[in-house]
């Protein structure tokens, strides 16, 4: 028989409130901690999480005067009219998907040939992957200024390249055309490392029978990569899709320091809308609007994926 | 049919000459990958020892006239050493409490019941899929109301629980046997110590990769410092590193020497502890 600690009510014999029993759990030293622990745990859950939640509800419908927060006059719905009057809401809205387009087409063919090529390769593994691995580790702002001076079109080393190669110089992020491309390669590059771990340690984990099995039937390479990696690795690839996407909507560090939304309003994404209606005009209602927006958005993403993708078997 | 079975011709992957072959092809690729992700670095730290007029004209990798004038003039220039010491401040007081808040959690939602735990459990967990951006506002109100604004720890406070955290402790925690719960506490060791001497001792793995993501996180946290600390004396290092943008316009030595002061001590740290970084987030990546 195991007794498994326990605090409150427990027994199912006997009347649950009886002072001997009470008495009995209030001096036991599993409450104590639990009481240590939960309390605290319970206070700044509800400061800094399940308060600020749902006063975000109540200032995306005032018009939110800071000197005086408690006369903020109610706008009910005017925020959110003001957020869809405003034209860089569409802008950034546009630039938004078509920067979570670029990185899903550069992340996920890279990071499945890295990690299929990765889980293969014999030996040296465990370097390849801690070297690929690196751009995860450093400060994004610290790559941000690298790659400032890497593709800087006059004197950065990415057009001293193309020109060693014989192709002209490119503008990269000085161009509205290429901006958002250009930087949304920026974040593949530094955060290919960790899509690539994930799937790799997916993919060995798949256990060598299926494989061998597969290849008793005589299928060839590129049909166990279709028929067999992908389909066992499914559950991996569900958790690579949302990540990217909740982790691209949600970008707000690169182009923010690397542009500034700029050139124009190329790389103008949601997150420096929400980021420079609060604290560059100071309209905390707009903002807390656009949040909200970006909140249900982010969430039927997620659960469209995980319901569309999600395999309907089990092995 | 006969008795005897036909012999089987190898399959010609595990024939030697195409094998290597493929190998070989797997190896130039992976190289190349390699290249990619280490060779940026590389160029940043040479060229944070060229004079200024160098960096922008030379095809070469290597200076020609290596200088540290660079280094000497960011450090007195502007608050570098303050801007270290905020961010080890904050990066390690975070991450040693969020061990601690996780592990603690962890070990009451694995192996503890009382009334409502699931529900408690759901409802913490229903945390994680708001976006940041919601809480921005309310958030900077709530710092405000606390008088925390432009102090460091109204950027620290908000990181000291994880649910994140909680949940991967939990994992972990449900496999510990309740029977070395119980024989500890026959012997009358209290909960903080059977938390202490056991629980934590025999979590060191997800605690490692959890330290190291708590650390890395906070470490590059930039939207919430930006928003809550103003001024060159309470900055970290990302705020002070995106500040060199305009303090030195397109001052590539500048931002190459500071982007190396603040890059180069990390991959140092990864260099020898990479195992654990690379485990830790296939360990998360699998049990999320």
């Amino acid at each position: 028989m195991t007794t498994t600690a326990r605090f409150g009510g427990g027994s199912r014999r006997g009347p649950a409130w009886d002072w001997a029993r009470i008495r009995r759990v209030l001096r036991k030293s599993q409450f104590h901690f639990g009481v240590a622990v939960i309390v605290p745990t319970l206070i700044w859950y509800f400061v800094f999480m399940f308060h600020p939640i749902f006063q975000a509800f109540r200032i995306a419908m005032v018009d939110y005067k800071i000197l005086d927060p408690q006369n903020s006059p109610f706008v009910g719905l005017g925020n959110y009219q003001k957020l869809l009057l405003n034209p860089l809401f569409l802008v950034s809205i546009k630039n938004t998907f078509t920067w979570t387009l670029y990185i899903f087409l550069f992340m996920l063919p890279i990071a499945m040939l890295v990690a299929t090529t990765l889980s293969n390769v014999r030996r040296l593994r465990n370097l390849y992957q801690a070297v690929i691995f690196i751009p995860v580790v450093v400060s994004l702002v610290a790559v941000s200024l690298l790659f400032r001076m890497v593709m800087d079109p006059e004197v950065g080393q990415l057009n001293r390249m193309l020109d060693f190669l014989g192709i002209p110089p490119f503008k990269w992020m000085s161009s509205t055309r290429s901006a958002l491309a250009a930087i949304s390669g920026i974040a593949v590059w530094k955060s290919m490392g960790f899509y690539i771990v994930l799937l790799t340690a997916g993919m060995l984990n798949i256990s060598e029978e299926v494989i061998d099995a597969s290849r008793v039937d005589g299928a060839n390479e590129w049909q166990r990569f279709w028929r067999v990696t992908i389909p066992l690795l499914s559950h991996t690839i569900i958790l690579v899709m949302v990540l990217l996407t909740v982790g691209s909507l949600q970008e707000f560090t690169l182009p923010y320091v690397m542009t500034e939304g700029g050139p124009g309003t190329a790389t103008y994404l949601y997150n420096l809308l929400i980021y420079e209606e609060a604290f560059t005009h100071i309209r905390f209602g707009t903002a807390t609007v656009a949040a909200l927006f970006q909140f249900v958005f982010i969430l039927v993403a997620s659960l469209i994926q995980i319901r569309v993708l999600r395999p309907n078997w089990s092995y | 049919m006969t008795g005897s079975v036909p012999a089987l011709k190898p399959a010609p992957h595990l024939t030697s000459p195409w094998r290597n072959l493929r190998q070989g092809i797997l190896h130039v690729f992976l190289g190349f990958m390699a290249v990619v992700a280490l060779f940026p670095f590389v160029w940043m730290v040479f060229a944070s020892f060229k004079p200024f007029k160098e960096l922008v004209q030379s095809k070469a990798l290597l200076p020609i006239n290596w200088t540290t004038e660079n280094y000497t003039e960011i450090l007195t220039r502007v608050n570098f050493e303050v801007a270290v010491a905020n961010s080890i401040y904050s990066a390690v007081t975070v991450t040693v409490i969020t061990l601690l808040t996780s592990s603690a959690l962890g070990f009451i939602f694995a192996k503890y019941r009382f009334w409502g735990k699931e529900y408690l459990f759901i409802l913490l967990l229903s945390t994680m899929m708001v976006p940041f951006a919601v809480v921005l506002v309310p958030l900077y109100i709530t710092i405000g109301d606390l008088n925390l604004v432009n102090k460091l720890w109204g950027f620290i406070i908000t990181g000291l629980w994880s649910t994140f955290g909680v949940f991967l402790m939990r994992q972990f925690m449900e496999v510990i046997p309740y029977e070395y719960l119980d024989a500890a506490r026959i012997d009358g060791a209290s909960e903080w110590r059977i938390f202490f001497t056991i629980i934590i001792p025999l979590s060191t793995s997800p605690m490692a990769a959890l330290g190291i993501f708590a650390f890395l996180a906070n470490w590059d946290s930039f939207l919430w410092p930006l928003v809550v600390l103003n001024t060159p004396d309470k900055q970290t290092l990302p705020l002070l590193l995106a500040g060199l943008r305009s303090i030195y316009w397109a001052r590539y030595d500048m931002w190459s020497a500071g982007s190396v002061m603040t890059t180069v001590p990390i991959i140092l740290v990864y260099a020898f502890a990479s195992k654990y970084f690379i485990r830790g987030m296939a360990l998360t990546g699998i049990k999320g």
